[in-house]
Parts: C-alpha cells; sequence; structure tokens
C-alpha cells in the first residue's frame, strides 16, 4: 500500500534527518515505530503528509507517487494524519473539528456520526469548545477528525503523549477496533510499549534515520532486548 | 434636544462608515495577517468605479456589484502575484503593499487626473422623523454598514466556507493535513476582504469629495479602530469603531476636528497599552 525509498528529508537544507529511509507497509497493517527520540519518527510521518520542505526519494501510496504532493492532495488521496500534540481547533466546537475533517474532501461525506460509536463521549460535548476538553478527550477528537474522511491509512503521532494510562488503555483498544472494522492501515510512532502491544501488528526500529530492523510484535514480545537496544538511552 | 440628537446620528453614521471600511481590512489584517497598506487605494478603486461606470449610465445597485467584484479581482491578482511569496515575512508585506499603494493611486491619477471628481448619489432628499431632517442618502450608507457587517459575519460564522477559512487561519497546516487546499482559501479571503474596500469606496464615494488621496482619511482611523477593538476576530472591528468613531466625531462636535484627532490618538495608545489584545481580546480572558 505505501512504498517508501531512499527518503531522505529534513528541516533545513543540507541537515537531513532521515538519511535514505526504506519503509513498506501493507495493507491492513498496523506498523509501529519505534525509536528514542530525535531519530527521526515524527520527521518520517511529517515527510509522508507533505509537511516538509525539503523531501528527496521516492513514496508512492497505492502506486502513486506522492513526494511533493502539498498536504491537502495526499490528505484526499486517502492518508489521515493525527499528529504530535494533537493539533485540534480550540476555538471550535466539537462538531465543527470534526466538520474540518471533511470540509475538503472532493466525495462529500453524508454524516461523521459513526466515529461516535468509537468515541461516545464527543457526541455527548458535540457543542463544547474543544480546547475545554481534557487531554484524553482532545486526543480522541483528533482521531475522530481524521477517520471522518474516510481514509484507509491512518498516520498516528505519540497518540499517548500527556495522556493518563487508564485512557491510553482505551484509545488503545478503540484504536485496534477501529482499525479492524474500518479496515484501516495504520502506522504509530509511539514510546509507550503498552500501546503498541495493544495495537501493532509489527514493530520498525528507527535509528539515525534509517529502519534498522523490523520484527513481528510476537517476536518484540518474546525478546525484550529489542526494545531495551533501540529504545533505552 | 435636537442638536443632540443630531450629533448622534452623525456619530453613529462616521462609526458604520468606520465599520464598512474596517470589516475588509480587519479580515485582511487580523485574520491573514498582512497589513495592507493599498486598502485605501483599494478604497479609492471602489469609489471611481463608480465615477466610470456612473459616467456610463448604469444604476447604482449595479455599480456597487461592478465596485465590489472589480476590486476583489484586484485583491486576487494582488494576492496571485504579490502577497503569497511574503505571507512569512509580514515586515515585507507592509513594503510591498506600501508599493502597491502609490502604483494603484499613480495609475488612478494617469486615467482620471489629479482633479477631484463629483459623484452624484442616487437619492438625496431629506427625510423628516422626530422633529429634524437628514439625508436620505447617509441613512442608507448605515443601513449598508450594517448589512455588510451582518452579511460578513453570516459568512464566516455560518457557512461551511467560514468555517474553512477560520480553520485556516487558526492552524495552517493543520486544515491542510486535513484536506483543505489553502491556498484556495487564502485567494478567496483575500480577494473577499479586497471586494468590501471596493464596495466601501463605492458606498461613501457620492459622500466624499472623490480625489487621488481620498484613501488614506479613512485608512489611518480603520488601523487604529482594529488595533483599538482588537485585530484577532471581526468583532474587534465593531468595538473599535465604536469607540473611535464615537469619540472622534462627538469631541469635533463640541470643540473642533483638530482636537478630536489629538484626544482619539491619545486614547487609542492609552487602550491598546492597558489591553495590548484590544477590547474583543480582553473581553475573551
Amino acid at each position: 500500500m505505501l512504498t517508501v525509498s531512499d527518503l531522505r528529508a529534513g528541516y533545513s537544507r543540507g541537515a537531513d534527518v532521515l538519511k535514505g529511509l526504506r519503509f513498506d507497509v501493507a495493507k491492513g497493517e498496523s506498523v509501529a515505530l519505534m525509536g528514542r527520540n530525535g531519530m527521526g519518527k515524527t520527521t518520517f510521518v511529517k515527510a509522508l503528509m507533505g509537511c516538509l520542505p525539503h523531501v528527496r526519494g521516492s513514496i508512492t501510496f497505492n502506486g502513486t507517487e506522492i513526494r511533493g504532493l502539498p498536504p491537502y492532495r495526499i490528505s484526499n488521496l486517502g492518508i489521515a494524519y493525527v499528529p504530535q500534540g494533537r493539533e485540534i481547533f480550540g476555538d471550535f466546537t466539537v462538531a465543527e473539528n470534526l466538520a474540518m475533517g471533511v470540509i475538503g474532501k472532493p466525495l462529500k461525506v453524508d454524516s461523521v456520526d459513526f466515529v461516535f460509536d468509537y468515541f461516545p463521549i464527543l457526541a455527548e460535548r458535540r457543542t463544547q469548545l474543544a480546547g475545554t476538553m481534557s487531554g484524553g478527550q482532545q486526543q480522541q477528537l483528533a482521531i475522530a477528525r481524521a477517520l471522518v474522511g474516510r481514509p484507509q491509512l491512518l498516520l498516528l503521532d505519540e497518540p499517548s503523549e500527556g495522556i493518563q494510562p487508564s485512557i491510553v488503555q482505551d484509545i488503545a483498544m478503540t484504536l485496534k477496533r477501529i482499525a479492524a472494522e474500518e479496515a484501516l492501515t495504520v502506522i504509530v510512532v509511539e514510546q509507550n510499549i503498552d500501546l503498541v502491544f495493544r495495537l501493532a501488528t509489527s514493530v520498525r526500529f528507527i535509528e539515525n534515520g534509517l529502519i534498522k530492523t523490523g520484527v513481528s510484535i510476537d517476536e518484540v514480545r518474546s525478546d525484550p532486548t529489542l526494545v531495551s537496544r533501540y529504545l533505552t538511552v | 434636544m435636537s442638536l443632540i440628537f443630531l450629533i448622534g446620528l452623525d456619530a453613529t453614521g462616521y462609526v458604520l462608515a468606520l465599520l464598512l471600511v474596517c470589516i475588509g481590512l480587519v479580515i485582511i489584517f487580523g485574520m491573514m495577517n498582512v497589513i495592507n497598506l493599498a486598502h485605501g487605494e483599494l478604497f479609492l478603486i471602489g469609489a471611481y468605479s463608480v465615477v466610470y461606470t456612473q459616467s456610463l449610465g448604469a444604476p447604482f445597485w449595479l455599480v456597487l456589484i461592478v465596485a465590489f467584484c472589480l476590486v476583489a479581482f484586484i485583491g486576487l491578482l494582488i494576492e496571485q502575484f504579490i502577497i503569497r511569496h511574503i505571507y512569512h515575512r509580514f515586515l515585507d508585506t507592509i513594503l510591498a503593499t506600501w508599493g502597491i499603494s502609490l502604483a494603484l493611486k499613480q495609475a488612478i491619477i494617469v486615467i482620471f487626473g489629479p482633479a477631484s471628481q463629483q459623484v452624484v448619489a442616487p437619492f438625496a432628499e431629506p427625510v423628516a422623523f422626530l422633529g429634524i431632517t437628514y439625508s436620505s442618502y447617509r441613512l442608507f450608507v448605515m443601513a449598508m454598514a450594517i448589512a455588510v457587517t451582518a452579511a460578513t459575519f453570516l459568512v464566516l460564522y455560518k457557512t461551511k466556507l467560514g468555517l474553512t477559512a477560520r480553520g485556516v487561519i487558526a492552524n495552517r497546516q493543520m486544515a491542510s493535513c486535513l484536506g483543505v487546499n489553502t491556498r484556495r482559501i487564502d485567494r478567496l479571503t483575500f480577494a473577499f476582504g479586497s471586494g468590501l474596500a471596493g464596495l466601501a469606496g463605492a458606498v461613501m464615494a457620492p459622500l466624499m469629495s472623490v480625489d487621488p488621496q481620498m484613501g488614506v482619511g479613512f485608512l489611518i482611523p480603520a488601523f487604529l479602530s482594529i488595533l483599538v477593538g482588537g485585530a484577532a476576530s471581526p468583532v474587534g472591528a465593531i468595538w473599535g469603531a465604536a469607540v473611535i468613531g464615537t469619540s472622534n466625531s462627538v469631541i469635533a462636535a463640541v470643540w473642533t476636528p483638530v482636537i478630536a484627532q489629538i484626544l482619539v490618538f491619545s486614547l487609542a495608545i492609552v487602550v491598546i497599552r492597558i489591553l495590548p489584545n484590544g477590547i474583543a481580546g480582553w473581553k475573551k480572558k
């Protein structure tokens, strides 16, 4: 579904964070991208989304080369993005935030109500200003806003960040259910091993802008040295 | 008693005229963060489009539509060829729009000459009510200002396009990542704000001497109003126009216009010093 080869990207010219990265995701996979801070995880998802100025190499999505396209066209091809820090529209209501998720889509979406099935709290708070909600609720809103556009591939950047552990578990379970029911392919950047175990089917470890190894989730479970090698400082 | 009523009506008229100019400016300055020094010239082109279309014998309602569309189109060109390259260079937008303002003003002088032009109001019969008589056209300008402001608010807060525009303004990158073509929204917003300046110029033309300097007279109090009212939202334009317009016309009626200018500028400095985000910004907290 997604094939990335020789991806080089960074925030300023001549200072690449990603140094020729290769990455493949098959339809229906839930891949966790793990690695220490500063290794290029967020840079990678931003490069996929078209949010970086200096990106070279190739990114194909369903056979279409998407490198160099502006973010809105990548979004409209079926990739949805839940960024680090959620980036919800704080001055907008929950309903308006969800509307932003479909407003630019070429196909008219009849209803966004199906996401309330996954996140019932949002249905209760439709008219509340998103900025006044708790971190966990905002994260649910950010995920729901990504889903309403009916994407095929969902990119999640640190969905557990700043959220209390019990809510993280709930969100992980809900994401697992969404991936199955909506036939979604998921790439999740995450440091929280608990969330990764609940959601992912495989794990890729990133180090210094390159994918070092890719393994199934069962191998990660049976070999704790993998996590310590790529995650502990 | 009727004198006070007359002063009140004049003040209201000035406030609403100021609001008419501010509402386009607040969209471009407050929401898109571009200090558009050419706003006065867009106003000017709106007024001159009345001079031209009236000489062709077009009805006044058509003149207004032409003024809006023509100036919106000019705004579109300015955005497409100049502003879009310098959105992230705030200070350069001042320099660039100042250049545009000079070019537009000179173009007007080349076409129409430096002398002032006379624009005839479509109707001017005085109407008598509550013991005074008042120009019907002035009442029409007030009604237009209210209608244009209301329409702008409806577009911004009750339509999908308005929601999209506010989303792009609040978080450009995220809006783009959700599938919004932000370039299209930038163009539309800038053209809409420009068109409103043109419409304001056209509506105000019969009340003013239409000459190449007329834009400046409204630009300064309009910027002042937005700073005092709060640039972040269109509500600020209403607050600012009310405060600046009322104090200016009341003080001018009691003393002289010169004292009014001095006092209003001093008042504005005090308000901005105490409330850096303007009156609307303070209300929000």
